[in-house]
């Protein structure tokens, strides 16, 4: 019976394979993970879409409330996370396209398009977040 | 076949619950079908949101109310609800387990769900009432 109990234990704590904790940092990695917790994030902040176009379906005052929210500090930080969380999980899905598509996976071209992403998703949100001042 | 004098089992019942068959790589098709769409829908829903910034309510109901931005609207929260649901799905299949993990998907998929009906009809309220 016991023998039967020990290999039953054995059969269920199976060896997990190598996992992040062994593996030394890396752009890549990091961006991997940056493109789950964005996508997590967008998740979220798409209650503000929602927000907004139902309060714009109601009537002024509801539309106001959100207006008043979002031009916050507190809105203007939450919806400068959502849109750098959009712009970086943008880029990100196109590295994983090109990917995909068994292009950029060498040494190099992987390394620049991790730091193309990063930089590019910070790049794209610090330009529409201008374009937006100038056009208030 | 080779094995049909060997044993009564059929071919099917000896591969059955052995893995996916037809539908395993559906998930993550269709995750890429989406997320190609929401290329042009984001750059193009950017643009719509940048668009809004000056105007007042009115000015907002007026500019919703037309086909183009309605559409663009419609099809960005259609398409990025079902591709958050299918992203949020495999993280809810890699990090819950047990009872948590059937809960998890049941909220994921009412959720996605809930958000996407309730964008498409404020916008549609805004366009026809």
């Amino acid at each position: 019976m016991a023998a039967i109990e020990s290999k039953f234990s054995s059969l269920t704590a199976r060896p997990l394979s190598p996992h992040l904790g062994i593996y030394r940092f890396t752009l890549t990695m990091a961006m991997s993970i940056a493109h789950r917790i964005t996508g997590a994030g967008l998740y979220l902040g798409m209650l503000l879409l929602a927000w907004f176009l139902i309060a714009t379906s109601i009537d002024a005052a509801a539309f106001a409330a959100f207006t008043t929210f979002i031009r916050s500090a507190i809105g203007q930080l939450v919806l400068f996370g959502f849109a750098w969380a959009l712009f970086h999980h943008l880029l990100g899905g196109v590295r994983h396209f090109l990917w995909d598509a068994g292009y950029g996976l060498d040494d190099p071209q992987r390394e620049r398009l991790a730091q193309a992403t990063l930089i590019g998703g910070l790049a794209l949100t610090l330009i529409v977040w201008a374009v937006g001042y100038a056009l208030r | 076949m080779a094995n049909l004098g060997k044993t009564l089992r059929t071919p099917l019942s000896r591969v059955r619950h052995l893995g996916a068959a037809r539908l395993g790589t559906e998930e993550n098709w269709l995750m890429r079908v989406t997320a190609v769409a929401l290329v042009p829908l984001t750059i193009a829903f950017v643009w719509l949101a940048l668009s809004l910034l000056n105007k007042d309510y009115n000015g907002v109901r007026a500019e919703l109310s037309r086909p183009i931005p309605a559409l663009v609207l419609l099809l960005f929260a259609l398409v990025g609800a079902y591709h958050m649901q299918l992203g949020m799905r495999s993280i809810i299949l890699d990090y819950a387990r047990g009872g948590a993990r059937e809960w998890a998907l049941l909220a994921n998929a009412c959720f996605a769900a809930a958000l996407a009906l309730a964008c498409v009809y404020a916008v549609l309220r805004i366009g026809f009432v």
